[in-house]
């Protein structure tokens, strides 16, 4: 009836692209760009690749920026390597492209390097090589972030005595120069120090075979590496942002490894836990009332009860904690006990303190970061609780990242009244120095305050080396606990990482950041 | 046609640029990413770098003038994030989004208008009732929960599916079903009701009279008229699923522009997400035609006011 039309037949013409648009769509539907079906990829340790699920796609590997976790996860001594690597284990620095180190005088150190080390683009690795590495991560105008991360705005003196030996001299005695350099990535002097690097070149054992961003990034083994050849002679990284998913991956066989699980995301069996040197607590502004006043920050100490939350939110797989730092960080306290849950005491310091004028009415902002770890909602809400219950007046607040980073650098938020900051530390450089000059001194970035005293002894602690390092650390986390009481620390937390029953790996503290695919083996 | 394409274009660019001055002002009012991208211990002096290298410390006015001069060159700028093309980063992400929503709601209109005109043929008979449920329900799942529930059944339990990724045919299954639900239960009601009213008409009771069978009056007399306020819902779903379909991407690792789009707010990524928000409001655009066309081709009486005009 229509067909016959004048009219049906424009509409015909119309019709006509619109379906085969339609058609190719449908079509193009089974394919999306550079992929490849991940139905049937249930190889797994079987094959001869090692597949690895992350939390997020790196936004670069370059190599300077390593001590991002998602750069670092998949780069850090698999494409690229230190000149020192740190042991997680022993937190003894090891040789790795470096055979051996000392200081020649109060600034300088001497570094013997490796003779027998190619890059993978073919080129020698040398004392030239390292130099320019730690030039431009440290001396140049990139802004990288291992600059920020480790060596702040010093800026190191480098010579390339001959082919194997290297000098290093600092504006001060640093007597932890070694632990720094072990954050340092060795490229090739080839590599611009004008722009950075998606791709680096290294000396690792794997080389960067093909980045489907968005999709995967796929490594693969070179024959000119310097070391033991690793298991797998590929390894594929693929992400994704649910942590039901990623542990899904393993359970199902789609993946080998998966990064970053919960405890209630669903590995089972196969999830494995590890010290990941991460430590929760809450930051105190001691600037702001009542805040200010101590005995409202040890109330707050004694109300909190962290065994109980480590058994109920975390199945008593963390431990709780008395300081920022755990066991294996030079400087950790082992001798420190974590304050008491004593419900009654810290009523009476509320009472106290209340007695004496200081208005412990004030609210007080519980500040917590959405989805920072896991069930980070339900311990703010229970710490707000367990405050409450001490007769302060708190309320919660969730932020996301962006927002909280406001309330935990400086500058901070202003006019926000006193502010219990929910804080998550990681220390992965192994020294107290990192935690402490950050959190502790009175103008540290992320420190809401401090004292004369305090910060005098924080700095001559940096000086210290050896035991006397270890000594002076532990006594400054005696001393925070009982004369300046910034941080009410809860836990030291414990992560979880899928592992396929097919594959041989024990993760250890640094396995978050530095995923050593060398150290994993088929099961069988 | 030219005309009318021209007037839309036209009528179109005012609300593409408010779009883009209005994304541009609000990402920097949300702050300076220079905490975000560097590390907690960065120095004063890294961060007053960090601004100055990308230009945010420059006047908000002297930075729009910068962008807009920009986008004139076609240069979208540089993530923040990952030093790539702000355009390339959206430009690779786009087609998985739309390749994804399209075949979403083809295989959505199709199942709608069979279960649809099923239901309509016996209002308030067996059919209908359970179509009614069945679409009430679609309509009301929460995709996150079903993407999971979706995972949990099929690719861990019974392991017929992958549980994500992209890839062959396979790979497609969870995040269409996902995908579909919704706009399936919304259209199979809109279809129904339409229906129902296009077989009340006297048209129809004459071509019964004169013999014709279910599947006839169905198909030749009362879709037809049944499909234009469908055509217009189904253009609003299209609409969404373009621009929401973050849920399904960010479970399935879909490499598309809603994962995009959020990364980038949350990242503070203020070039992508510019040059996202623009390609996805181009294409909302050019959807929006392709849906007035569609409607006039459907319905004569709106076909002067539109095509023709």
């Amino acid at each position: 009836m229509m067909s016959s039309s004048p009219s049906a037949k424009r509409q015909l013409r119309l019709q006509i692209p619109v379906v085969v648009a339609g058609s190719a769509l449908l079509l193009s539907g089974c394919s999306v760009a550079n992929s490849e079906d991940t139905a049937g990829a249930t190889a797994g340790a079987a094959s001869d690749t090692l597949r690895v699920v992350l939390q997020q796609e790196p936004p670069t590997l370059e190599a300077c920026e390593a001590n991002l976790t998602s750069t670092g996860v998949v780069v850090r001594s698999n494409v690229t390597q230190p000149l020192i690597e740190r042991n997680p284990t022993t937190g003894e620095l090891e040789p790795l492209l470096a055979t051996e180190w000392e200081a020649t005088s109060d600034t300088e150190w001497t570094l013997k390097l490796r003779d027998d080390v190619k890059f993978q683009d073919g080129t020698d690795f040398n004392a030239e090589a390292a130099a320019y590495t730690i030039d431009r991560a440290v001396n140049s105008d990139l802004g990288c972030n291992v600059e920020g991360y480790v060596f702040g705005d010093t800026d190191l003196e480098v010579e390339a005595v001959d082919a194997t030996t290297l000098t290093v001299t600092t504006p001060e005695p640093d007597p932890i120069l070694p632990l720094r350099l072990s954050f340092l990535e060795v490229v090739p002097t080839s590599t611009s120090d004008t722009e950075k690097v998606r791709e680096p070149i290294g000396t690792g054992p794997y080389k960067i075979e093909q980045w489907d961003a968005g999709q995967k990034i796929t490594l693969s083994t070179w024959d000119g590496y310097w070391g033991e050849a690793p298991a797998f002679p590929k390894a594929e990284y693929q992400w994704r942002g649910e942590g039901t998913v990623r542990a899904a991956m393993v359970t199902s066989g789609e993946a080998d490894i998966a990064m970053g699980l919960g405890p209630d995301d669903g590995a089972g069996d196969l999830g494995v836990n590890y010290p990941n040197n991460e430590t929760i607590g809450l930051r105190l502004s001691g600037d702001t009332a009542p805040l200010d006043d101590i005995r409202v920050r040890q109330a707050i100490n004694y109300a909190i009860d962290k065994e109980g939350i480590v058994a109920s939110l975390y199945q008593n797989k963390d431990k709780v904690a008395a300081q920022l730092i755990p066991e294996g960080v030079v400087g950790h306290n082992a001798s420190l006990e974590a304050w008491p849950f004593d419900l009654e005491k810290a009523k009476a310091l509320v009472a106290e303190a209340k007695a004496d004028g200081v208005p412990v009415d004030t609210k007080i902002t519980l500040v917590a970061r959405n989805a920072q770890f896991p069930k980070v909602t339900e311990l703010s809400q229970v710490l707000q609780e367990q405050l409450a219950q001490a007769g302060l007046n708190v309320e919660l607040k969730m932020t996301e990242t962006s927002q909280h980073l406001q309330y935990q650098i400086r500058p901070f938020v202003e006019d926000q009244g006193p502010i219990a900051l929910l804080i998550q530390h990681g220390n992965q450089a192994g020294d107290a120095a990192f935690t402490v000059e950050q959190y502790m001194l009175s103008d540290g970035a992320q420190s809401s305050f401090g004292t004369d005293e305090f910060d005098q002894r924080l700095l001559e602690a940096g000086k210290t080396s050896g035991a006397d390092r270890q000594q002076a650390y532990e006594d400054i986390f005696t001393y925070q606990n009982e004369n300046v009481v910034q941080f009410a620390t809860i836990a030291h937390q414990t992560g979880i990482l899928g592992k396929s029953a097919a594959i041989n790996y024990t993760p250890n503290s640094s396995s978050g950041d530095e995923l050593r695919l060398t150290e994993m083996t088929p099961a069988s | 046609m030219l005309v009318y394409l021209r007037k839309r274009i036209l009528s179109s660019a005012l609300p593409l640029v408010a779009v883009i001055v209005g994304v541009f002002a609000l990402a920097r009012l949300t702050g300076n990413p220079a905490n975000l991208y560097l590390p907690l211990n960065a120095t004063d002096q890294m961060r007053a770098d960090f601004t100055a290298r990308h230009g945010l410390d420059q006047p908000l006015l002297t930075q729009m003038a910068d962008y807009f001069g920009g986008v004139l060159r076609l240069d979208f700028g540089e993530s923040l994030r990952t030093g790539e093309s702000a355009a390339a980063m959206a430009l690779r992400a786009f087609p998985a989004t739309l390749q994804l929503a399209a075949t979403t709601m083809v295989l959505a209109i199709v199942l709608a208008v069979i279960v649809g005109c099923w239901a309509a043929l016996k209002p308030n008979g067996i059919a209908d009732r359970i179509s009614s449920f069945v679409s009430m329900a679609a309509a009301s799942i929460p995709d996150f929960w079903l993407a999971i529930v979706g995972i949990w059944i099929f690719a861990i339990t019974l392991g017929w599916l992958p549980t994500s990724g992209v890839g062959g045919a396979s790979a497609w299954v969870l995040p269409i079903a996902t995908l579909l639900l919704r706009p399936f239960g919304v259209l199979v009601q809109i279809v129904r009701g339409a229906m129902v009213s296009a077989l009340s008409e006297p048209y129809i009771k004459l071509a019964r009279s004169k013999g014709a069978g279910d599947v006839r009056v169905v198909t030749h007399h009362a879709l037809r008229n049944a499909a234009a306020p469908a055509l217009t819902v189904a253009g609003d779903l299209t609409v969404g699923l373009v621009n929401g379909a973050v849920v399904v991407e960010t479970i399935f690792g879909w490499p598309g522009i809603g994962k995009l789009m959020i990364d980038s707010i949350l990242q503070r990524d203020f070039a992508v997400l510019q040059a996202a928000v623009l390609l996805t409001a181009i294409a909302i655009f050019v959807l929006n035609i392709l849906i007035d066309l569609g409607y006039a081709l459907l319905d004569a009486r709106v076909r002067p006011a539109t095509v023709k005009a």
